[in-house]
């Protein structure tokens, strides 16, 4: 029984592959000829995370010896203490550019958020262990899931976090989906978002967008009030964009988006960092300027170039190559995780995979997004590849999570 | 049968969400590939122009030498600060201005000065800032994107030498100036009078280009790459002029708090030794950011000192014109230098002219050493009654008299000597009469010259018989070390007969040992050949003139000196020239009674009336 246990060393590689492309990337951006125009706690952010990275690695082995079962039963307590001190963060945290965001936990300071993704995603698995065939005549299910994951998107985005926020809610179709919620019905709850993107891109792509989707609702379940449904908020969510585009945003809000859609329109401004995260990603080619001889990295002229701008580094200073090997890292290791999710039997640590896996790809399309002018500016960091240690900690602890499933799914199995 | 559906169902799922999956990656893929492959030919210039910045390089602007190769005009660094209005942010305005230790309002105009020429080219915001103003900024620059800063050079004067109508002044492009010329960018200095304006062409040499590396706060960190597409500023060319430092010096000091005008010439080339205009005007305080209040003071000083009364004065040369009559007349037979006239005091001819000379029988030797009216008078009213004033004046334009000499400065003047044709124009046609034109003969009335044409005249006595070509520059010497020599045309003067020549010149040096410029102008061991001459001006105080060469043997200086409103030209002008004789031949001066006499002197200046040179 016990040698048929494996454990997906496959995984580890691309793990280590991603983290030390993020090294690499935040050596340059911090210690390359830029640091002399970084403040000293920037200049100190490589060696924080090779030590955030040598604390993972020890969590990241010790979880592999704890019973799986702990992370279910310990799953609500985890999610009440996580909220809790989220809560706390946004009265008592450390404040760092307009928002709380910190905790200082034992001298550590700890972005909770990061931990509540994790948090959400047990708590929502195991509350949907056993209760699979979600339909659209049965939503109490639902909506008790879409109020796990709201409540802590909630209190992140009165972290003023957004992007995160985002990020969590991106749980709530795919959760649902996998729990067996209807096709026509997953797509409707899904419509709202990609509507209100080509919306803001401009109306008429809006419209469209309502359409298609509204048709192709239909022919999936031939459901005529959900068609119609889908069609009155689909123009009520254009409508809405319009509107609150042009009357409800903050002008820095309505500003970033503008900067989205037509950078050139203001380069100086609030269109700069989209126009110099495409210049630095663009003046790559195909092999790149070269390590720590990227312009824009080294001439201070990309933002927060350590975590949300990243990929620019890479796509800058390494080129196409460069950039495509951080995105087949990433492919894989997701495809690899999806693989290893449909091959589980056990539905908690099939929802907890497929959690951690939408966790981990709603950040990376949001990420390489924001730094290909394709999604507004969001500023979520790039999973295991940008600086920042709770984020490195918590995705690690995620993966961790994933491996000691996987790893002992048989004997899991039999406690079902 | 539920849990095979379910299975079923799973699978399903497991492949919608491996599809959304591998569709975002090949978005992102596809988003990458477009960016770095397809469009990387867009955003390489892009990161290029961000990260470079193209910077002017002002060349240094060539230097003025004198003729022994003493630097009279140099560059000293001063210190500008640019402004690119484009980039520059108005809510910085109190910021700059406090950085600048300026008024907001004054800031502010020069930025909107800035605006008019352009928006996208830097400009000088302001010159010659203080170096702790220009170092404050420099290190905030950071705070300021838009303002740049730059070290330039101003005019520096180290030889002691003004020279302020030789070399001119500079100053910042005009609008005007800017539209027609190209290589002008705005705060450009271009030079606006006396050899600076001249030779501008030569001195401004070529602006260079470098690029440095900037970052996002526009801060210049260092030059880009090797430096292979810097371009060098190519430095102006340096002007050899024919001046000389020491006796431009003197006579810039003698010719303080007088008005009038000298010119000191080596009668052999043409070559200008010094030249003043009095009164001068201080090139230090033009040079560099400009002294409003002194430059609207020079503009409303009614001695108007800007202008060149050296080149462009005219006045009547008085008794100076004498020995120029005695050629003419020589030459048309009008008389011989034995011929004797009798002056019994005054020349009578429809009324009497007098003539302070002593009574008695004059030849042209005496008639010039003594000075007397009567020999050239007659001269003159049998030139007159024969018709021969348009020959006269056509003789007499040839010793320079009258027409351009074409100096190398700006804004010289033409003298007059009247022939048919003005006179016509002056009174109508016929309406003068001999008695109109007696006068001429001693070089009084219509006749008007300036310093330099007399300078010129006077070379023709001294180098026997050329007409030289006046010139301040003898060589101009590129960068690279090669020089252009000017070579000076001197022009045979065929009527002009070595005899006539002698008899003049004997009567000049007659003049200095018992003429009336005896006292001031004869200097121990060297022989001098003068005349002096005193203009009568109906307006005020008569102008007194000298001209001489030296030695008289073998002259190697000319000088002729306009001394306004100082009477005399014995007691005015001839101090003057002969105290800059002694310093060009012997490299001293060593009568002190007449050096303090030329300072102490006072001119009896009534500017009410001075209004007519000023056209």
């Amino acid at each position: 029984m016990h040698d048929k246990r494996e454990f997906s060393w496959y995984v580890i590689f691309l793990w280590i592959g991603l983290f030390s492309v993020g090294l690499v990337a935040i050596y340059s951006a911090t210690q390359g000829p830029v640091s002399q125009f970084l403040p000293a706690h920037i200049q100190g952010n490589f060696t924080r995370q090779v030590i955030w990275i040598a604390i993972s690695i020890v969590v990241l082995i010790s979880f592999q010896f704890v019973s799986p079962r702990a992370f279910q039963g310990l799953s609500y307590l985890f999610y009440a203490v996580c909220l809790i001190l989220a809560v706390v963060t946004v009265f008592v945290g450390i404040e760092v550019g307009g928002g709380r965001r910190w905790l200082n936990i034992f001298g550590f300071r700890l972005q909770i958020s990061e931990f509540l993704k994790l948090a959400t995603v047990l708590a929502v698995a195991n509350y949907l262990t056993h209760r699979r065939n979600l339909s659209a005549n049965n939503l109490k299910t639902a909506l008790v899931t879409v109020l796990i994951i709201l409540v802590p998107a909630v209190v992140i985005i009165m972290q003023n976090d957004t992007g995160t926020a985002l990020v969590l809610l991106v749980l709530i179709p795919v959760v649902l989906f996998w729990s067996g919620l209807p096709y026509d019905l997953s797509l409707f709850i899904v419509s709202p978002a990609i509507i209100g993107y080509f919306s803001i891109i401009d109306i008429k792509l809006g419209l469209i967008a309502a359409l298609f989707i509204a048709v192709a609702i239909f022919l999936l379940q031939k459901q005529v009030w959900l068609t119609t449904t889908s069609i009155v908020v689909g123009l009520v969510v254009v409508l809405g964009f319009e509107v609150g585009l042009q009357h409800i945003l903050q002008p820095h809000q309505r500003a970033r988006i503008e900067a989205f859609v037509n950078p050139s329109l203001d380069p100086q401004g609030a269109g700069w960092n989209v126009l110099q995260a495409k210049t630095a990603i663009g003046s790559g080619g195909l092999q790149g300027k070269g390590f720590m001889e990227g312009t824009q990295t080294q001439l201070r002229f990309l933002p927060e170039q350590w975590t949300d701008f990243i990929f620019c580094v890479i796509g800058e200073e390494f080129g196409f190559i460069g950039s495509s090997i951080v995105l087949l890292l990433f492919a894989l290791l997701l495809l690899r995780l999806l693989k290893m999710a449909a091959h589980h039997k056990h539905p908690f640590a099939q929802l907890v995979f497929i959690g951690v896996i939408f966790i981990y790809f709603a950040h990376f399309v949001v990420n390489v997004g924001s730094a290909t002018a394709l999604l507004p500016i969001m500023g979520v960091p790039l999973p295991f590849v940008s600086y920042g240690g709770s984020a490195f900690l918590a995705n690690t602890m995620m993966l961790a999570i994933c491996l000691n499933l996987y790893y002992n799914k048989r004997s899991f199995s039999i406690y079902r | 049968m539920a849990g095979r559906r379910n299975k079923d169902k799973v699978q399903v799922s497991f492949r919608v969400l491996q599809g959304i999956i591998l569709v975002g990656f090949f978005i992102m893929f596809a988003r990458i590939f477009h960016l770095q492959i397809l469009d990387y030919e867009t955003y390489s210039p892009l990161s290029m122009q961000n990260s470079l910045r193209m910077e002017v390089v002002n060349p240094a602007r060539g230097l003025i030498l004198d003729r022994h190769g003493t630097i009279i005009a140099e560059n000293q660094p001063i210190y500008s600060i640019t402004i690119t209005p484009a980039k520059f942010r108005m809510e910085n305005l109190s910021k700059l201005a406090t950085f600048l230790q300026m008024d907001e309002q004054i800031v502010l105009n020069r930025i909107q000065l800035a605006q008019n020429y352009s928006w996208h080219r830097t400009s000088r915001l302001f010159t010659e800032v203080p170096f702790e103003v220009f170092s404050d900024i420099q290190e905030n620059l950071w705070q300021l994107p838009g303002i740049g800063h730059q070290i330039e050079s101003k005019r520096h004067y180290p030889a002691g030498v003004n020279a302020s109508h030789v070399l001119g002044y500079l100053r910042e492009a005009s609008r005007e100036d800017l539209l027609r010329f190209d290589h002008l960018r705005m705060g450009d200095r271009l030079g606006k009078s006396g050899l600076e304006s001249v030779y501008d062409d030569y001195l401004r040499g070529e602006s260079g280009t470098q690029y440095v590396r900037v970052n996002a706060f526009g801060q210049a960190l260092d030059s880009y790459g090797t430096g292979d597409l810097n371009i060098e500023p190519t430095k102006g060319a340096d002007l050899i002029t024919t001046l000389d430092a020491d006796l431009q010096a003197l006579a810039e000091t003698l010719m303080e708090n007088k008005r009038g005008g000298l010119v000191a010439i080596d009668p052999q080339t043409g070559g200008i030794l010094s030249m003043v205009s009095a009164p001068q005007y201080d090139l230090s305080k033009l040079a560099g950011r400009m002294d409003l209040d002194y430059w609207r003071s020079l503009n409303s000083d009614p001695n108007t000192p800007l202008y060149n009364r050296a080149i462009s004065s005219r006045q009547p040369p008085g008794s100076t014109f004498k020995p120029f009559m005695g050629l003419v007349g020589l030459h048309i037979g009008l008389i011989t230098p034995e011929l004797q006239i009798y002056n019994p005091g005054a020349y009578y001819r429809g009324r009497a002219y007098r003539d302070l000379a002593d009574p008695g029988n004059y030849d042209l030797e005496r008639a010039i050493a003594k000075s007397s009216n009567t020999y050239f008078f007659w001269m003159m009213d049998r030139i007159a009654s024969r018709g021969n004033l348009n020959t006269w004046a056509s003789l007499i334009s040839d010793f320079g008299m009258g027409p351009l000499n074409n100096i190398d400065l700006p804004f010289e003047r033409t003298g007059i000597i009247p022939d048919s044709t003005y006179m016509n124009r002056t009174f109508g046609e016929r309406r003068w009469s001999i008695g109109d034109l007696m006068s001429l003969g001693v070089g009084q009335g219509m006749v008007s010259v300036s310093p330099l044409q007399m300078a010129v005249a006077v070379s023709v006595l001294a180098n026997g018989g050329y007409r030289v070509q006046p010139h301040l520059v003898s060589a101009v010497k590129e960068p690279n070390g090669d020089i252009k020599y000017v070579s000076p045309v001197l022009h045979k003067i065929d009527w002009l007969k070595p005899e006539y020549m002698e008899t003049v010149n004997s009567g000049m040096k007659q003049a200095l040992l018992e003429g009336g410029s005896r006292y001031f102008g004869y200097i121990p061991g060297i022989e001098i050949a003068g005349k002096t001459g005193t203009a009568q001006n109906p307006h005020g105080e008569n102008h007194g003139w000298f001209i001489a060469f030296a030695p008289a043997d073998d002259p190697q200086i000319a000088v002729a000196v306009l001394a306004e409103n100082s009477g005399f030209g014995s007691v005015s002008a001839t101090p003057i020239a002969s105290l800059l004789i002694e310093q060009y031949l012997t490299g001293e001066t060593t009568r002190p009674h007449i050096y303090d006499h030329v300072i102490n002197f006072q001119p009896r200046i009534r500017t009410v009336v001075q209004t007519e040179e000023e056209d």
